[in-house]
C-alpha cells in the first residue's frame, strides 16, 4: 500500500473521531450544541427504571392486567419524554471560551467558560474537565453564566483546557445526555518559585546596588487605578479600607534600586535546569516586590530591562516556555 | 505525571450524595401515594403499619427540623432487618402462606415503608423509587376498576416528581415549589400519553399466562363444581357481577332466563357434584335459528362458560363473527355444559348462540341408569316418599306432577336464611324444616326423583339478570345465581325447577320479592325504582364500557382493533417498525410544538443576549436581578459616550417583551429595526474594555 492511499483513510478515521470525540482543540470562539454533539443514554437511575418497567409489564402481561399495561405504558411515556426534554434542555446552548487565568507550578489554572442557554432556563448542566472538579449550574435564561473549571497545573508550561463535557441529567435524571467542546484555550504555568531562594544579586552594568528588601524605599509617587495582577504589596490598602476603591502606589523612578539583570548563565553551573528556572523566577518576583527594573537573560531568548507588569509576565512565561528538550 | 495529579485525574467513585430534606419528603409523599391505593385491598393491620412507617420517617424529619442542634435520629440498620422478618411472620400469619401473590403485595408494601425509614442516600431514593412504580401495578391485582385507575393516576404524577426532586443537586440547582414540580411532571406525562397510546394498542398481549397463576385465581367468588345445603344462599348475598350480556335482539323475558352453568350428577347424601371427567358431547341440531348475543363475563377461576339453557353453538371469542368456531376454544359436555380449555382468569367476552328451550334429547338413550344412584343409607324417609310416589304412578310425566303437587301442599317457605340440616339433609328439610333456599329445593327434588326411579340431575347457573335501560344490556350478579334440575323423560332432559312451584316471583321478578322483608338481599337486588337505583344502573352502563373495553382488552379484543385497523395483515417486524416511525414522528411534533414558542421571539430575544454577551466580555455582566433599564444605567455609567445606544437597546427590549401589545401594525418591527441598529453601533468587546481602561 502506497502512503498516498493510505493517508485519505487515516484523515476519514480521524475525521470521524474528531466528529465523534473532538479530540483536537478545533472548537472556535464559539459552540452551539445542535443534535450532531448530543448524545443521550440511560442514567443508572434510568437503566433500573427501564428494568422495572420490564417486570411491570411481565407482570400485567402474566396476570392480564390491561390496567397494569395502562400504567406501565403511562411510565414509558413519562420516560421517553424524559429523553426528548433532556435533548432539549442541552440543544442551543451556547458555549464561549473566556479566558484561562495563569498560575505557578502546583497551583490551579481557572478557565473560564461562559454559557447562555437563550430564552429556556437549562438545568443541572455539569461541565468536566480532566482532572478537574466537575462544576454544576442551572443557567437561567436570557443571562449567560460564567463557569468556572479549575485544573490542577503540577508542571511548568501550558496547559490546555483539554476537551470539555458538558452534561445534564435533567430532567428526572434517568437519561444522561452529553456533549463534547474542545476549545483551544490554554494558560501558563510558571515554574514554581524556589523556596528560600538566594538574594537577588547584585546588579549588572557594573553598578552597586542594594540588596533587595533592604533597599531603602523609593519615593511615593502617587496612586493609579489597581489593574488585576499588580502585586498586593503595592496595593493602596488603606484606600481599600475606607472604601475609596481599589488602588495601586506608584514610586519615582524605577523602584527600589538600580535595574538588574537576571542571567542563567551566572548560575551555579551544578544546579539543574529545573531549579536554575525555579530561582530565576523567584527573583522575577523578588524584583518586582523591590520594583526593581530587571532584565532576563535565558538560552534561547532574553528580554530588556523594564518593570512593569507586561515585562513581568513576559519574563514568567519565558520560563514557563522554556524549551523542554534543554533539560537534561 | 506526578502522583497528585495522578490522584486528581482519577475518576473517583464517590459514594452517593445524602438526599436533602425535601427529597425525603418527596419521597414520604410518593410512598404514601403509592400505598393508599393498595391499602383497601390489604388487611388492615398491614395497611395502616406500612403508612404508618412512612409517618414515623416524615415525623422524625420534622422533628430534626424543629431542633437542628440535637442529633439527628438514625435507625440503625439492623433493627430494619428485625422488623422485616416480624413483617414476614406476620404477613405469613395473616395469608396462611408467605410465596403467593397477595402475600408477596402485603410483604411489598411493609418494605418500602421499612426501606424509606433508613433512606439516606440518593441511590436508596432511586431504589425506592423503582420499588414503588412496581406498586402501581399492584392494585389491579385485585380490583381494576374505574376507581382504582383514578387512584393510580395521582401517584404517577407525585411518583415522576420525585424522580424530578432526585434529579436536582441541592447546590447548583435553582428552587422549585412542589406545585410548579408536580405541573412540570403532569406535563411530561401528557407529552408521553402518544406514546403509551400506540403502546397499549400494539404491544402484543398473550392468551395464557407465562407462569402458572397462584392459587388466588381461585378465589374470586362464583359457582363452584359442588352444591351442598348454604353453598348458593352464601353466593346470593353478594352484589358482584357475574356476567352481563348484550343481545343481538330482543331480551327474553326473565322466567326464560335460566343461565346454564354447572351440571351437578353426582349425589353423597349431602352434596352435588360435577362427574370428575364429564365426557365431550355434540351440540343439539336445532337448525340456524336461536338467540344470538355476547357475554361479558367476569374472571371467576373456573373453566365454566354460561349460555341461555339451551346453548346452541360453542362460544366464540367476541369479534370472530365468521367461520366456524374454534374447538380448541371451549368445549360441549354431554350433559350440555360449557367448558372453556382454561379457567376463566380474566375478563372474557364470546359470543353465544342459544335456543330457548326446557326439553331436549339425551346424549345417550341409556344413559339414565347413571342418573339413578342415590347412596343406600342416607335420607330413608326421602327413599321412601320416592318408592311411595312410584306406586301411585307409572307414568314419569305424571310422577314428576305429582311430586311438584306435593311440594306445593306442603307448607314450604323460601328463605335466604334456612335452619342448619344436619344429617339426612334431605329428610330434615323435605318433612322437618321445609325453610330453604333454592338449593335445597334443587337438591331435594332430584333425590327425590332418583328414589321414585326417574333419572335426575341438579343444574346450576344463574337466573333472571337486570335489564340495564342505560345500555339496553342484561347484568346478572351473584345475587341470582340459581339450582334446578332436570329430569329425562322418553329420551328428552326437561327442565324442572321446583323452586318456581314454591316461590313463583323468584323466577318472574327476581329474589328481591321471592323472600319476606327482613332478609338479608343484598342492596342492589332490593333497590325498587328510585334515583338510587338510576343512578346505580347509570354507573353500572358505565362500569359495563370500561370493563368491555378497556380491562376486557386481552388477546382477542386486540386481534379485533387490529382487523378492525387493518393492522393485521402486517407481520410482528413490520408492527414494530410502524411503532419506532411513529415514536420518531412523535419526537419531531413534540420538539416543533415545544420550540415553536421559542421562535416567534427569537429575533428580539437574539439581540438582546448579543447586546448582553458583548457587555460581559467587556467585563459588566449582567447581574441575575438586573432587568434591562437598569442595566442599561449601569452601562452607561460605565460608558457614558454609548449611554444613547444603551438607552435605546434596553427600552425597546422592555417594550417589546414585557410592554402591552403593540397597537399599530408595524410598530412591532419598527421596535426590533431600532433594537438590531442599537446592537449593531455597539462596539465590541474589546474596544469597550479598552474605552474604560
Amino acid at each position: 500500500m502506497t502512503a498516498a492511499t493510505h493517508v485519505p483513510a487515516v484523515g476519514a478515521w480521524a475525521r470521524t473521531r474528531q466528529r465523534f470525540f473532538r479530540h483536537s482543540p478545533a472548537d472556535g470562539e464559539r459552540v452551539v450544541l445542535r443534535h450532531s454533539r448530543i448524545y443521550i443514554l440511560p442514567s443508572r437511575r434510568g437503566w433500573a427504571m427501564i428494568g422495572t418497567l420490564a417486570i411491570m409489564l411481565l407482570t400485567s402481561l402474566n396476570y392480564a392486567l390491561s390496567l397494569g399495561f395502562a400504567v406501565t405504558f403511562l411510565l414509558t411515556g413519562l420516560v421517553a419524554a424524559a429523553l426528548l426534554h433532556a435533548f432539549r434542555n442541552l440543544a442551543g446552548i451556547e458555549i464561549r471560551p473566556l479566558a484561562a487565568s495563569e498560575t505557578f507550578a502546583g497551583g490551579r489554572i481557572a478557565f473560564t467558560l461562559s454559557v447562555s442557554g437563550g430564552e429556556r432556563t437549562r438545568e443541572g448542566i455539569e461541565i468536566r474537565a480532566a482532572g478537574a472538579e466537575p462544576v454544576a449550574a442551572d443557567i437561567p435564561g436570557g443571562t449567560p453564566v460564567i463557569l468556572k473549571v479549575e485544573r490542577p497545573a503540577p508542571r511548568r508550561g501550558r496547559l490546555a483546557l483539554g476537551r470539555v463535557t458538558l452534561s445534564s441529567t435533567q430532567p428526572l435524571g434517568l437519561w444522561h445526555a452529553w456533549s463534547y467542546v474542545h476549545f483551544p484555550l490554554s494558560g501558563a504555568v510558571y515554574p514554581e518559585p524556589e523556596p528560600g531562594a538566594p538574594p537577588l544579586p547584585r546588579g549588572a552594568h557594573g553598578q552597586d546596588m542594594t540588596a533587595p528588601g533592604q533597599g531603602e524605599e523609593s519615593e511615593f509617587a502617587g496612586l493609579r487605578e489597581y489593574h488585576p495582577g499588580d502585586s498586593p504589596a503595592r496595593v493602596a490598602w488603606k484606600a481599600v479600607a475606607r472604601g475609596a476603591g481599589w488602588y495601586t502606589k506608584e514610586f519615582d523612578g524605577a523602584g527600589g534600586g538600580g535595574p538588574l539583570t537576571l542571567e542563567w548563565t551566572a548560575l551555579a553551573a551544578t544546579l539543574d535546569v529545573e531549579t536554575r528556572l525555579s530561582r530565576l523566577t523567584a527573583w522575577v518576583l523578588a524584583a518586582e516586590r523591590a520594583a526593581r527594573p530587571f532584565a532576563l537573560r535565558i538560552p534561547g531568548g532574553m528580554l530588556p530591562v523594564a518593570n512593569d507588569r507586561n515585562h513581568r509576565r513576559a519574563a514568567l512565561t519565558m520560563l514557563a516556555m522554556f524549551p523542554a528538550e534543554l533539560r537534561a | 505525571m506526578t502522583p497528585s495529579a495522578r490522584r486528581s485525574g482519577r475518576r473517583v467513585r464517590l459514594a452517593s450524595p445524602t438526599l436533602t430534606a425535601t427529597q425525603i419528603r418527596w419521597l414520604g409523599a410518593m410512598l404514601v401515594a403509592v400505598q393508599l391505593p393498595q391499602a383497601p385491598h390489604l388487611p388492615l393491620w398491614i395497611a395502616a403499619f406500612g403508612l404508618l412507617l412512612v409517618g414515623l420517617r416524615l415525623a422524625l424529619l420534622r422533628r430534626d427540623r424543629l431542633r437542628p442542634d440535637a442529633p439527628s435520629a438514625r435507625i440503625p440498620s439492623w433493627t430494619l432487618v428485625i422488623f422485616a422478618v416480624i413483617a414476614a411472620l406476620a404477613v405469613r400469619a395473616s395469608y396462611g402462606y408467605l410465596l403467593g401473590r397477595d402475600p408477596s403485595v402485603a410483604f411489598l408494601f411493609i418494605l418500602v415503608a421499612i426501606k424509606f425509614l433508613e433512606t439516606r442516600t440518593v441511590r436508596d431514593g432511586s431504589l425506592l423509587v423503582a420499588l414503588a412504580s412496581f406498586l402501581l401495578v399492584t392494585p389491579f391485582f385485585r380490583s381494576q376498576s374505574p376507581f382504582a385507575a383514578l387512584a393510580v393516576l395521582p401517584a404517577l404524577v407525585v411518583l415522576g416528581a420525585t424522580l424530578d426532586a432526585l434529579a436536582r443537586s441541592p447546590a447548583a440547582s435553582l428552587a422549585r415549589s412542589p406545585a410548579a414540580a408536580l405541573r412540570r411532571t403532569a406535563r411530561m406525562i401528557v407529552h408521553g400519553i402518544p406514546i403509551a397510546l400506540v403502546l397499549f394498542v400494539l404491544f402484543p398481549r398473550i392468551g395464557s399466562p407465562l407462569w402458572g397463576l397462584p392459587a388466588e385465581a381461585g378465589a374470586q367468588s362464583g359457582l363452584g363444581d359442588t352444591m351442598a345445603p348454604g353453598s348458593i344462599s352464601e353466593l346470593s348475598l353478594s352484589d358482584n357481577v357475574a356476567f352481563r350480556v348484550d343481545f343481538d335482539g330482543a331480551i327474553p323475558p326473565p322466567a326464560q332466563r335460566y343461565w346454564r352453568g354447572p351440571v351437578l350428577s353426582r349425589f353423597d347424601g349431602r352434596e352435588w357434584s360435577m362427574l370428575p371427567r364429564p365426557g365431550t358431547g355434540t351440540l343439539t341440531r336445532w337448525g340456524p335459528s336461536g338467540l344470538s348475543y355476547v357475554v361479558t363475563l367476569e374472571p371467576h377461576g373456573k373453566p365454566w362458560l354460561f349460555a341461555l339453557d339451551l346453548p346452541a353453538s360453542l362460544p366464540r371469542p367476541s369479534g370472530e363473527e365468521s367461520g366456524e368456531p374454534a374447538d380448541d376454544y371451549a368445549f360441549i359436555t354431554r350433559d350440555q355444559q360449557l367448558i372453556a380449555r382454561t379457567a376463566v382468569s380474566q375478563v372474557l367476552r364470546y359470543t353465544q348462540r342459544s335456543v330457548l328451550r326446557a326439553s331436549y334429547p339425551a346424549f345417550d338413550p341409556d344413559e339414565g341408569r347413571d342418573y339413578l344412584r342415590l347412596p343406600a343409607r342416607a335420607n330413608p324417609r326421602t327413599l321412601d316418599l320416592g318408592r311411595e310416589l312410584r306406586a301411585q304412578h307409572d307414568d314419569d310425566g305424571a310422577l314428576v306432577g305429582a311430586a311438584l303437587d306435593w311440594f306445593r301442599a306442603a307448607p314450604f317457605v323460601y328463605t335466604l336464611t334456612p335452619p342448619l340440616l344436619d344429617r339426612d339433609p334431605v329428610d330434615a328439610f323435605l318433612f322437618d324444616t321445609r325453610r330453604g333456599f333454592c338449593e335445597h329445593y334443587a337438591g331435594a327434588f332430584a333425590a327425590l326423583m332418583r328414589a321414585a326411579g326417574v333419572p335426575a340431575r341438579v343444574v346450576t347457573g344463574y337466573q333472571g339478570g337486570e335489564i340495564n335501560p342505560r345500555g339496553l344490556y342484561l347484568i346478572v350478579r351473584q345475587s341470582d345465581a340459581h339450582a334446578w334440575t332436570e329430569v329425562l323423560i322418553d329420551g328428552m332432559w326437561r327442565r324442572v325447577d321446583p323452586t318456581a312451584t314454591v316461590a313463583p316471583s323468584r323466577i318472574e321478578m327476581g329474589l328481591s320479592r321471592a323472600v319476606a322483608d327482613g332478609e338479608p338481599v343484598p342492596l342492589f337486588a332490593r333497590l325498587e325504582g328510585g334515583w338510587l337505583k338510576s343512578a346505580q344502573l347509570t354507573l353500572d352502563a358505565m362500569n359495563h364500557a370500561w370493563r368491555r373495553n378497556l380491562v376486557g382488552f386481552n388477546r382477542d379484543r386486540q386481534r379485533d382493533l387490529w382487523r378492525e385497523l387493518s393492522i393485521d395483515r402486517y407481520a410482528g417486524w413490520q408492527i414494530a417498525a410502524v411503532a419506532g416511525a411513529l415514536g420518531l414522528a412523535w419526537a419531531g411534533i413534540l420538539l416543533a410544538l415545544t420550540g415553536a414558542a421559542r421562535a416567534k421571539r427569537e429575533r428580539e430575544q437574539a439581540l438582546w443576549l448579543e447586546a448582553c454577551t458583548r457587555l460581559a466580555h467587556a467585563g459588566l455582566p449582567r447581574l441575575p436581578h438586573e432587568g434591562p433599564i437598569a442595566y442599561a444605567a449601569r452601562a452607561s455609567r460605565r460608558w457614558p459616550q454609548f449611554a444613547i445606544a444603551f438607552a435605546a437597546i434596553a427600552e425597546s427590549y422592555a417594550a417589546l417583551r414585557y410592554g402591552p401589545p403593540p397597537a399599530r401594525a408595524g410598530e412591532r418591527e419598527a421596535l426590533v429595526a431600532t433594537l438590531a441598529r442599537a446592537v449593531d453601533v455597539l462596539p465590541a468587546p474589546a474596544r469597550l474594555r479598552s474605552a474604560a481602561a
